[in-house]
């Protein structure tokens, strides 16, 4: 794994095979291209399709830094990127909401909020993930990730292979 | 766009997805995506009903 660094709004570049993580106190990030595909979510009521485009992501927030949150952060991406499992919405208040370790979103931009409350982000662009991370926004770009309103002093930046 | 696990926060209602009818199949599904192919037999002869 190669460290990175990057000022406010840098483009990192990754390839389809990489995977970006952002390493904070309380949590980490993955980011991979998505690339363009169907994917599935699936609720207790309805399939939906999800077609992504070539610099769309897949983001992957975890809660916990240590080197298993890390290697289950690629595991999901994986699963859902490579493998092809569906994304699986549980209904609001199910026991296991607060048993999940890694969350995920798919399309062009996510923001990570430390704050989300039920209900409060219809846009569907929102992320959970550790104060370190809060406002920062994700975007895919040709080539690349930008990276948006992130402390390169509290966040470290890395690469490695999918 | 759409995010999974943090499910306490997410109202699946209001994820911006659209009724297709497959022109080729007839399947109807829900889609979210600029460029909606029919799951089942991946045709993009679509339309969007709702």
């Amino acid at each position: 794994m190669s460290r990175r660094s990057t000022d406010p709004g840098e483009t990192i570049k990754i390839g389809f095979d990489e995977i970006l993580y952002l390493c904070g106190k309380d949590g980490v990030v993955g980011i991979v291209k998505a690339g363009a595909g169907q994917w599935f979510i699936e609720t207790e009521e309805e399939e939906i399709a999800l077609f992504t485009e070539e610099d769309d992501l897949f983001v992957a927030s975890g809660f916990g830094t240590d080197e298993r949150m890390i290697k289950g952060i690629r595991c999901m991406l994986y699963l859902v990127r490579d493998v092809g499992s569906p994304l699986i919405v549980l209904p609001k208040d199910h026991p296991a909401c607060g048993r999940l370790k890694v969350v995920v979103s798919a399309g062009a931009g996510t923001t990570i909020s430390c704050d989300i409350t039920p209900g409060t982000h219809p846009e569907q662009d929102v992320l959970c993930g550790g104060g370190e991370f809060d406002g920062v926004r994700i975007t895919g770009v040709a080539g690349g990730v930008r990276l948006q309103n992130i402390d390169p002093g509290k966040i470290d930046i890395r690469t490695s292979r999918i | 766009m759409c995010s999974v696990g943090d499910v306490v926060g997410i109202d699946v209602k209001t994820l911006s997805s659209s009724e297709y009818e497959c022109l080729d199949c007839n399947n109807k599904f829900k889609g979210i995506g600029k460029r909606v192919k029919c799951p089942a037999c991946k045709s993009g002869n679509v339309k969007k009903i709702n």
